[in-house]
Parts: C-alpha cells; sequence; structure tokens
C-alpha cells in the first residue's frame, strides 16, 4: 500500500474521528488568527487548568453513553463531594488529604447508590441521575447550610493551582517539564511502534512506513511544543499530571480490558451480551459507581480551583461533559465512543469557550455557538453513519 | 438410531407449560456426536421452546435431561455453556457494533495476569477458526454492522465453537438468508459434525433439512411426532408435520 492510498483509507476509514480532529486544529487556528494571545504560555495553562474538570467528567460520561445510558447527576455530584470535602477541611480543620478522601469516599457511595437503582431495579439511567441531580444538590445545601465556604489554601489549593516548576532548574524554561514531555513522546512513539511491530507479526494491515513516521513526528512536534509553552510559563500543572494519568489510565480500561469491552457489548446489544454471558447487571453497576469516582475528583479539582465550595458549584457540568462525549464521536444509541474522541470533543468546547472570552463575545453568544456545534457534530455522526450503510 | 452407543445427550419426557398452554408435552430426543438432528414443526411445535431448554435458557417443568448417560441440570445459560451445549438463537446474539474476533469472544475473552486483552492471540484463534468453518469475510477487524446476513450468521457460528462445546443448538440459522448465504451455512454446519459435534439444527425448510441431516424428528403440538432418516422423502415428513394421516392427534 503506497502512502497516498494508505492516507486515503485511514482518512475514510476513520472519517468520524479525523472529521473532528481536522474540526479542531481549524477551530484552534481560527482563533490563533484571530487573537495572537490565544496560543501564548499563559492561556494555554489556563485553558488546560479551567476545563480539566470537564475533561475528567467526560471520561466517565463516555463510559456511560458507550453503555447506553446518561448521567444527569454529575454537577450536583461536584458539588457536593466538593462540600464534605471542604466542611472537613476548611469548618473542621482537618488535614488537606481528609477532605480528598472524604470527597471520594463519597463519590462512590453516590455512584454505588445510583447503580444499584439502574442495574437492580431496573430503572434507566436517565431517571435515576435526574432524581439524582435533584437530591444531590439538596444534599449540598444541606451540608453547607447554604451558604459558601472558603478558603481552602494550602496543599489543597495545590491540586488545582499549583505547579511543577524549577525541579531541575532552567532560564524561564522550566527544565523538568520539558523532560516529562520528551518521556511522554517517546513513550508515545515506543508504545505506537510495537503495536506496529504486532500489527505487523499478526498480517494487520498497517499504514505505510512514511505515513507512520510523518504521523508520529507531526504529533510529537505539537505535544513538544505545547510542553515548551507551558515550561516557558508557570511549569508543569498539577491537574494536567492527573488528567494524563486518568486518560492513559481509562484509554486501557475502555479499550484493552475484559470490563472495557464488556461496556461496549452492553451498549451495542444488551440482549446479544446477556445470552453470551456477559453481567450486564454489573457492568451497569460498574460504569455507575466509577462515574461518581471520576465526579468526586472532578469535584476536588474544582473545589481547589475555586478555593472554596459554593452550593450552586457545578451547575450544569453534567451538560457540557455529555456534548463532548457526542461531539467527540460517541452514538446516542450507545457501543460507540472513544476516551480520545470524548478529550478532544471536550477540548473543542474548551478551546471555543475561552477564544471567544478572549475576543470579548457575549455570555449569550457564546451559548448560541455552543449549542450550534453541538447540534452540528451529531447531524454530521447521523448523516456519516447513513452514508456508511448505504455504502454496505 | 445408533444403538449400542451413549448419546452424547438424552433428553426424556420433557414437559413445559406456560400457563395454560402446553409448549412441550413428554418430548424425547437423542443426540450423538457427528450427528446433525433437525427438530422440524409447524408454527409453534415447541422447536424453540425444546431448543431454548436445551440452552438452558428455560427450565422444563418435567422430564429428564441426560448427558453422557448422567443426568444433569442445566439452570442457565452459562451452565449449559460450561456442559458443552453453546447455541446460536434466531435474534442473532451479536454486537454489531464490535469486531469480528471481539464477537466471536464475546463473554470468553483471554486475558493476561494485568487483566488486558490478549488481542493477538485471540486473532489467531478467531482466524484459524474461520478457515476451519470456511468462513470468508473481509476481516477478522470489521465491524459486524459491515458484514451481510450471511457473514453474521457465520460469526454466531463460529463463535458456539470457541468453547469447545459438544453439542450446538442452531435455531432457523437460514431464516433470512439468501440461497447462496445458505448453501454457505450449510456447509459451516457439516463442518461443524465433521469436528465431532452434535448439531441439532431447528428449521422450517425442509430442503435445508434434508440437505444436511442425519436424522430428522418432527414435533406437533409439543409432542414426538416421528422420527426419519435424513434421507426421507418430503412427503413423508410433511404428513408427519402437518399430522396428516398420523395417528397420533
Amino acid at each position: 500500500m503506497n502512502a497516498i492510498d494508505s492516507l486515503r483509507d485511514m482518512i475514510t476509514r476513520n472519517m468520524r474521528q479525523s472529521g473532528i480532529m481536522v474540526a479542531f486544529v481549524a477551530i484552534v487556528a481560527f482563533f490563533a488568527i484571530l487573537n495572537p494571545n490565544f496560543l501564548s504560555p499563559t492561556n494555554l495553562t489556563n485553558i488546560v487548568l479551567q476545563y480539566s474538570y470537564i475533561l475528567i467528567l467526560a471520561i466517565g460520561m463516555l463510559m456511560i453513553i458507550v453503555a447506553g445510558h446518561i448521567d444527569l447527576s454529575v454537577g450536583s455530584v461536584v458539588a457536593l463531594t466538593g462540600a464534605v470535602s471542604a466542611v472537613l477541611v476548611i469548618r473542621n480543620g482537618m488535614p488537606w488529604w481528609v477532605g480528598v478522601l472524604a470527597a471520594i469516599a463519597v463519590g462512590l457511595l453516590v455512584g454505588a447508590w445510583q447503580g444499584f437503582w439502574v442495574a437492580y431495579v431496573g430503572i434507566p439511567g436517565f431517571i435515576v441521575t435526574l432524581a439524582g441531580m435533584l437530591l444531590f444538590r439538596g444534599l449540598t445545601y444541606l451540608v453547607l447550610n447554604n451558604a459558601s465556604l472558603s478558603p481552602f489554601g494550602g496543599n489543597y489549593y495545590d491540586v488545582a493551582n499549583g505547579f511543577l516548576n524549577g525541579l531541575l532548574g532552567g532560564y524561564g524554561v522550566d527544565v523538568f517539564t520539558l523532560v516529562i514531555f520528551g518521556i511522554a513522546v517517546v513513550g508515545y512513539g515506543v508504545s505506537q511502534w510495537r503495536t506496529r511491530r504486532g500489527k505487523i507479526a499478526y498480517q494487520q494491515t498497517v499504514e505505510s512506513l512514511p505515513l507512520f513516521v510523518v504521523k508520529l513526528v507531526i504529533v510529537a512536534a505539537v505535544v513538544m511544543w505545547f510542553g515548551y509553552q507551558l515550561a516557558s510559563s508557570r511549569g508543569l500543572p498539577l491537574v494536567l499530571i492527573i488528567l494524563a494519568a486518568l486518560v492513559i489510565i481509562y484509554g486501557l480500561v475502555t479499550q484493552r480490558s475484559v470490563f472495557g469491552r464488556h461496556v461496549y457489548a452492553v451498549g451495542g446489544n444488551r440482549h446479544a451480551a446477556e445470552l453470551s454471558g456477559v453481567k450486564v447487571k454489573k457492568v451497569y453497576f460498574w460504569i455507575f459507581v466509577n462515574m461518581g469516582f471520576l465526579a468526586s475528583v472532578a469535584g476536588v479539582v474544582y473545589s481547589s480551583r475555586m478555593n472554596g465550595a459554593q452550593p450552586s458549584a457545578g451547575n450544569m457540568f453534567e451538560l457540557d461533559a455529555i456534548a463532548a462525549c457526542f461531539i467527540g464521536g460517541a452514538s446516542t444509541t450507545g457501543g460507540v465512543g472513544r476516551v480520545g474522541g470524548a478529550m478532544i470533543g471536550g477540548l473543542i468546547m474548551a478551546v471555543m469557550s475561552n477564544g471567544m472570552q478572549l475576543m470579548g463575545v457575549p455570555q449569550s453568544m457564546q451559548q448560541v455557538v455552543k449549542g450550534l456545534v453541538l447540534l452540528l457534530a451529531v447531524a454530521f455522526d447521523i448523516w456519516n453513519k447513513r452514508r456508511a450503510s448505504v455504502v454496505r | 438410531m445408533t444403538p449400542g452407543r451413549t448419546p452424547l445427550l438424552a433428553l426424556r419426557q420433557i414437559s413445559k407449560n406456560f400457563g395454560a398452554v402446553e409448549a412441550l408435552v413428554g418430548v424425547d430426543l437423542d443426540v450423538h456426536a457427528h450427528e446433525v438432528v433437525a427438530l422440524v414443526g409447524d408454527n409453534g411445535a415447541g422447536k424453540s421452546t425444546l431448543a431454548k431448554v436445551i440452552a438452558g435458557v428455560l427450565q422444563p417443568d418435567s422430564g429428564l435431561i441426560e448427558m453422557d448417560g448422567a443426568p444433569v441440570t442445566l439452570p442457565s445459560a452459562s451452565a449449559a455453556n460450561r456442559l458443552g451445549v453453546a447455541s446460536v438463537f434466531q435474534d442473532l446474539a451479536l454486537c454489531e457494533n464490535l469486531d469480528v474476533t471481539a464477537n466471536v469472544f464475546l463473554g470468553r475473552e483471554m486475558y493476561n495476569r494485568a487483566g488486558l486483552l490478549q488481542e493477538g492471540q485471540m486473532e489467531t484463534e478467531t482466524r484459524a477458526l474461520l478457515r476451519d468453518l470456511t468462513v470468508r469475510v473481509p476481516s477478522i477487524r470489521t465491524p459486524l454492522r459491515h458484514l451481510s446476513g450471511g457473514q453474521r450468521q457465520a460469526v454466531a457460528i463460529a463463535r458456539t465453537v470457541i468453547g469447545n462445546p459438544r453439542i450446538v443448538v442452531l435455531d432457523e440459522p437460514t431464516a433470512a438468508l439468501s440461497v447462496a448465504h445458505t448453501a454457505e451455512v450449510l456447509t459451516h454446519i457439516e463442518r461443524l459434525r465433521g469436528m465431532g459435534l452434535g448439531v441439532i439444527l431447528i428449521s422450517h425448510n425442509l430442503n435445508d433439512v434434508r440437505a444436511v441431516a442425519d436424522r430428522v424428528e418432527v414435533l406437533r403440538h409439543g409432542r414426538n411426532n416421528g422420527s426419519f432418516r435424513g434421507d426421507a422423502s418430503h412427503e413423508e415428513i410433511l404428513a408427519a408435520i402437518t399430522g396428516a394421516g398420523s395417528p397420533s392427534l
């Protein structure tokens, strides 16, 4: 297969995924041209800090959507977990890690509660989490006595606002950040190379070598450039490390683990999965527990970023997370979608919000634009599917 | 049919009621290794109910199930699976969003100590399996939604063989297929017999049945209504199905 054929094959085969990549690059380019500050080190750092919690939520939401459900309660869970943590740390003066652990414990409990109703009582996730949205918002008000709590300060504040900087020195450009990004790039290259070797060993088709190398070089260049921008600003944000770890772990869980395979199977054809011996109820239960966990992580990050807990925190986060999944290629009927796609979908939302803010677009207009983008992304998905079925 | 040999699977006096409806009344059935037994009958004769009893999906109200001469119970599909019974139901139990390999191994994935899927190994086995059954698909990584009806049926049959079963139950495998794809599926069934399995084939189509079956068992109103050799005439079998000239009802 020569390079051109290979390229065309890759594009048509992954139309949905590559379409979203192209859209992402186009949106970034659009804002970069309109506003020179958009790609500045400070602003890139800001984007990471501002939207990390949406991306964390989108990981769990993706798994729920793939399994054929939806979770409307995550915004309330973000608020509740942050509130519990704030009460312990701020009001009762406990150490920061007690707050973090308590928040995660609450998240797991909430997840188990919702998972129980969905999996073992058989109520659709939409209803259970709609109830949860009210329930956990109400509990947040109770926990906080209708008042905000702040500030966390100290180590807790650093979770979302801290940077690793100057560990290895450097003049204006943090060497440590660059080293970490270098390791990430090399790791990515090695794993891609090994996957390719494996595919060849099992006689699968792979893209031609020049195309493969070009792809690697482009990815490496973009990642290193991004790392350099961060390094010349404030260094490596702690949140980015948390996010990267979650993306890698959940990438493995969804694509390479038995559990992940079963999530896709249940979303594709619940009946078939059941007959094949997949424990459907267990899958439903655990995806909601997992969502509770990730919502609590997002709750910690968000309360840390806000340096306090408010009763109305996390309002509408669920919609941002759901939109990220659908823009990133998840199917409304379940069974289709990837963590990577949801991350790009979330980044598209993030870049648009941030870009429009820099340009001074009013909030009302931002909402209009984001709504249209969501609609167009799903319309493209449906059109693409129809086209594929005509080809067959 | 083959005296002196213990049947692989023997059903004795199986009865099953759904409320007041008698779906099965005292049904007997023997299946041996290297044998294709066709189960025929009119709509509502109890074929699919019997298949579901064998697959462990339904439990009989009374009667005895023996494997290799020893009584067994089949309380669930996975229990039947463990005892070596694999089934393909009328409504294809496949996930259209997953690829061929993932479907073949669904519910029995191979994984390493870290809990990660062993894709390479599963692919190798899938490829060998499809070769044994002479199934042709574009690629073992093709999602099922891109395959034709016949190819999907072939994948469904292939996935039954993964757990090293001894009995395969096929419920109307050719119902929705074109002539060419039907011929392919019949070839797959002969391959299963060649591998030494006992095959229970449920079908409406007497032509298909007579093409591959070693023995034809007729059900009528939930009761046994005749047993024929695979080369029995169309008319003989049809008479038993419709009850024409039959003393039983």
